[in-house]
């Protein structure tokens, strides 16, 4: 009778853990904690990848193409490999503007998606509200679009963000291929629903 | 006296400033000017362009797409080759920067995606059915079809340039209009695909060949 109490007492203690104590992090003082993403930083650089979308049981692949406007403004267009544009996107401030999409494309679902998804890859000054450290590994805690997400650096490196609910990973963007400044490969991964993002630099 | 030296001299600079510039603006003229075809030229053109349309039963050729964007640094380009076999068996291959191919054949659209080869009944699609039509009879030229398009004809830098938009709405959403560049023996150089933001897709045609002998290999997917 007594291991029921525990169990359960256990059970709350894991499951409310935050996803960064089930990371293994402890936290650290964040006063004066810088966090910048550069991979979408530069103005004068185009940034076009091939894209790989693969949602429920449908793939497809054509080319993202991503230009910083501004300190805060973003443009992101989705092409064909034929160059016909699916959807082209404003993103300013916490604000999507949608210049252009495909009508079949047009669901109120799949645009909060790709507003989530993209306004996280691209925000290059996202607030810290706290941050972590375990061993050669910085993990910061931000709000973006009310969302928490987790910001997570290994060597001075962002490599990954994780966007999460309840301590669990909702959705993961990965970084890999790093160099002046740009990320090669990236994947944009969601646990909730089968829908994967994977851009390969052009 | 020397104002007077100096207003000579001064008109004189003013006069041969004005012809620069009307010599600059004649040459510019030439150089870029998109005039209006007469409609006599216009059937010239038409008579032309059909009659090396029906000479020609294959196609080859190599390709370089420019995608402009208006806020990019620089268009996009990638590069590939292209097969046609009358009526309509089109293979249209991306090699450069990346490998995708797309073959239209037997009501079908096959797709190869870097080796992930799929394929699309496009049967009864009318858009599909369009665009390929579209395609095909671009790539001969031979796509005077006032019942589709309000077509309006062009000189421009020396060469003729058709100008096509779409009256089907449905068709409108994908391409606003679409432009042909001809050579002088009517062959089609250039393929211009303006989407309904103005952003368009330029396709410039090089080393084409016709009529050689195509097989099945050719448009195998």
């Amino acid at each position: 009778m007594r291991i029921l109490p525990i169990s359960i007492l256990l059970l709350l203690a894991f499951g409310c853990a935050s996803y960064p104590e089930k990371e293994g992090f402890t936290p650290l003082d964040t006063t004066g904690t810088n966090l910048r993403n550069p991979y979408f930083s530069d103005a004068s650089k185009d940034y076009v990848y091939e894209a790989d979308i693969k949602a429920f049981d449908k793939s497809f692949s054509g080319i993202a193409i991503i230009k910083k406007l501004g300190d805060v403004h973003h443009r992101v267009v989705f092409t064909t490999k034929m160059g016909n544009t699916l959807f082209d996107f404003s993103f300013q401030g916490d604000a999507l503007k949608v210049n252009r999409i495909l009508k079949d494309l047009n669901r109120k679902i799949l645009v909060n998606i790709l507003h989530r998804d993209f306004k996280a890859l691209i925000t290059e000054h996202p607030p810290v509200t706290k941050t972590f450290l375990k061993a050669n590994d910085t993990l910061w805690e931000t709000r973006i679009l009310s969302k928490k997400h987790y910001f997570y650096a290994s060597k001075g490196q962002l490599r990954k963000i994780v966007r999460s609910k309840g301590g669990k990973e909702k959705v993961i963007l990965t970084f890999s291929g790093i160099r002046d400044g740009k990320a090669d490969e990236i994947t944009i991964d969601h646990r909730s629903i089968p829908l994967n993002i994977r851009l390969s630099s052009l | 006296m020397n104002n007077s030296v100096g207003s000579i001299s001064d008109s004189r600079f003013r006069l041969f400033e004005g012809l620069l510039l009307f010599i600059g603006l004649v040459f510019s003229t030439l150089l870029s000017a998109q005039t209006e075809m007469s409609s006599e030229d216009a059937n010239i053109l038409r008579t032309k362009v059909k009659q090396q349309a029906e000479t020609v039963s294959t196609i080859t050729s190599d390709f370089t797409q420019y995608k402009h964007l208006d806020f990019l640094a620089d268009d996009i380009e990638s590069s590939g080759k292209l097969a046609f076999m009358e009526p309509d068996l089109v293979k249209w291959e991306y090699v450069e920067p990346f490998s995708y191919a797309i073959l239209f054949k037997d009501q079908t659209l096959y797709i190869n995606d870097a080796g992930n080869k799929s394929n699309l009944d496009v049967g009864g699609n009318k858009i599909f059915e369009q665009l390929n039509r579209l395609i095909a009879s671009s790539i001969r030229g031979d796509m005077f079809d006032d019942d589709n398009f309000n077509i309006e004809y062009f000189k421009k830098d020396g060469a003729d340039l058709v100008h096509f938009e779409p009256k089907d709405a449905r068709f409108a959403e994908f391409i606003k209009a679409f432009e042909l560049t001809f050579d002088a023996s009517g062959q089609v150089t250039e393929v211009k695909m303006i989407e309904p933001s103005d952003d368009y897709t330029h396709i410039v045609f090089s080393n084409r060949k016709t009529n050689q002998r195509l097989s099945d290999a050719d448009f195998a997917h």
